[in-house]
């Protein structure tokens, strides 16, 4: 799989790498049941420290994108594909609304009062 | 990761290298040698299967025979022809200097001249799966044996009894150093043959990466026998500790089963599976479980990178390989990552999925730092 990361990028490093991550399931870099490299692999390519990428990857975990496993290490989580896709689109819209000067409750309000 | 199909529905590949995708060096579009052959093909014949590429490789067969047939011809022929100089049984073992071993002429005629052609044709024979390995084996040891063949008639000329002939001792040493000449001159043919003209270009072209971008690649392969055969002589290994500890049979029959399916069980563990990852430290190789042992190669050492599709059978079987193709890591037929390092005559090569791209992004990387 290919991650890519940009250095100009002003995020926090664990959201970065978990971004990095994201993209690269919602592209099919790697698929439902597919292992990831481990912490200490992504670390070192990334020249990210160990802990930052162990945060990026519990926050993907908590979205429902990666199965935490013992014994086997970190997966890509069943329909992770997908559900990778919708947060991309949804962290856009936040971003977009952001730039146009909404808040994320203002975009929240917008969806619930859609029919 | 595992190997993935094409088109994975509404998702944007990300970056991909301009080479075309992996299936399409049979089709009638595709460009010549992104096949089986890999990219960057110099020699330019038209064969394009993989048992076509490992022939040609091979170089021709003839040469191996005329050397067979050359050395043969000095062995049996020397001792015939200087018979009327030669006393009836020849001097053939020393022991410093002092003749302590005889042959009748006929003998150190025929026998060495039998072991020799024995050899060289099971050589030759093998050579053809293990592509032009000949020199590197039978230039050396033909030139010990012809050279020990000289050097023996030469010692028995002209002497009444084969007990009065001399060997000194400085001929040893010029027929070993003769071999030892004869032996790396094999092995620089052997490596020129095989890497020189057609790979030292271009491999495959570099993966553009984004001005700011830092992009990683990583990627595996496994072999899921091996790892069956690990899992099962690690569990006789542990059941034969058991067996140890209960005091059940004989200890130093125990030990000895116990070493054997532990070593077994840790070199199947270690060969089994293989990381690669393409990252701006250069390309890094790790064997498994335990990401050791490893090997590195700063990015900047990297003349070229390229895919190429290898077989066990091209190489010489599973694991960790030397052969004309330089070193192989072959967990399964198939794609194969394959990296010229600067200042090496011979190519490093280790079987993981989606190679292609590894090798697009680390030509970007060593284009980048050298």
């Amino acid at each position: 799989m290919l991650l890519s990361l940009d250095k100009n990028d002003t995020r926090p490093l664990h959201e970065q790498v978990a971004g990095a991550i994201r993209r690269a399931i919602a592209e099919g870099e790697c698929g439902p049941g597919d292992r990831l490299p481990s912490a200490r692999d992504l670390s070192e390519a990334l020249d990210v420290n160990v802990n930052t990428v162990l945060r990026g990857l519990r926050g993907l975990r908590d979205e429902g994108l990666l199965d935490f496993r013992r014994g086997r290490g970190v997966t890509v989580a069943e329909g992770a594909d997908a559900r990778s896709v919708l947060h991309l689109r949804t962290r856009e819209l936040i971003a977009e609304a952001a730039r146009l000067g909404y808040s994320r409750n203002d975009v929240v309000d917008m969806i619930r009062g859609l029919p | 990761m595992t190997d993935r199909t094409k088109g994975t529905p509404g998702a944007r590949r990300g970056p991909r290298t301009p080479a075309a995708p992996r299936t399409a060096g049979h089709g009638p579009g595709g460009p010549a040698g992104a096949g089986t052959g890999g990219l960057g093909t110099g020699s330019g014949t038209g064969t394009g299967s993989g048992g076509g590429t490992a022939a040609r490789r091979a170089g021709p067969v003839w040469p191996a025979w005329l050397w067979t047939a050359g050395i043969t011809a000095v062995l049996a022929g020397s001792p015939l022809l200087a018979r009327e100089r030669l006393p009836d049984r020849l001097a053939t073992h020393w022991n410093s200097s002092t003749p302590d071993g005889s042959m009748p002429l006929w003998a150190a005629s025929a026998v060495p001249a039998l072991v020799w052609l024995a050899m060289a044709v099971a050589v030759i024979l093998t050579a053809r799966r293990t592509p032009g390995l000949w020199p590197a084996v039978l230039l050396p040891t033909g030139v010990v044996l012809g050279g020990a063949q000289a050097a023996i008639v030469r010692s028995n000329l002209d002497v009444a009894d084969w007990h009065q002939a001399r060997m000194p001792g400085w001929w040893v040493a010029a027929v070993l150093i003769g071999a030892t000449l004869a032996g790396v001159a094999g092995w620089l043919l052997v490596t020129r043959r095989h890497t020189g003209g057609r790979d030292g270009g271009d491999g495959t072209p570099a993966l553009e990466i984004p001005e700011g971008r830092r992009m990683v690649w990583f990627s595996r392969a496994a072999n899921p026998w091996l790892q069956l055969l690990a899992a099962l002589t690690g569990l006789g290994a542990v059941a034969t500790l058991a067996a140890l500890a209960g005091g059940v049979a004989e200890p130093d029959a125990l030990w000895g089963l116990f070493a054997g399916l532990a070593v077994a069980s840790l070199a199947g563990g270690l060969c089994s599976s293989v990381q690669a990852r393409v990252s701006e430290r250069g390309l890094e190789v790790s064997f498994g479980p335990f990401n050791w042992p490893r090997r590195r190669w700063p990015a900047a050492d990297i003349v070229t990178a390229r895919a190429e599709r290898r077989s066990p059978s091209q190489v010489g079987g599973w694991g960790y390989r030397f052969s004309g193709l330089g070193t192989t890591v072959m967990l399964r037929a198939g794609e194969c990552l394959v990296v010229r390092a600067r200042g090496r005559r011979s190519d490093f090569a280790v079987s993981v999925d989606d190679a292609e791209r590894g090798a697009a992004l680390l030509n970007a990387l060593a284009g980048r730092t050298g």
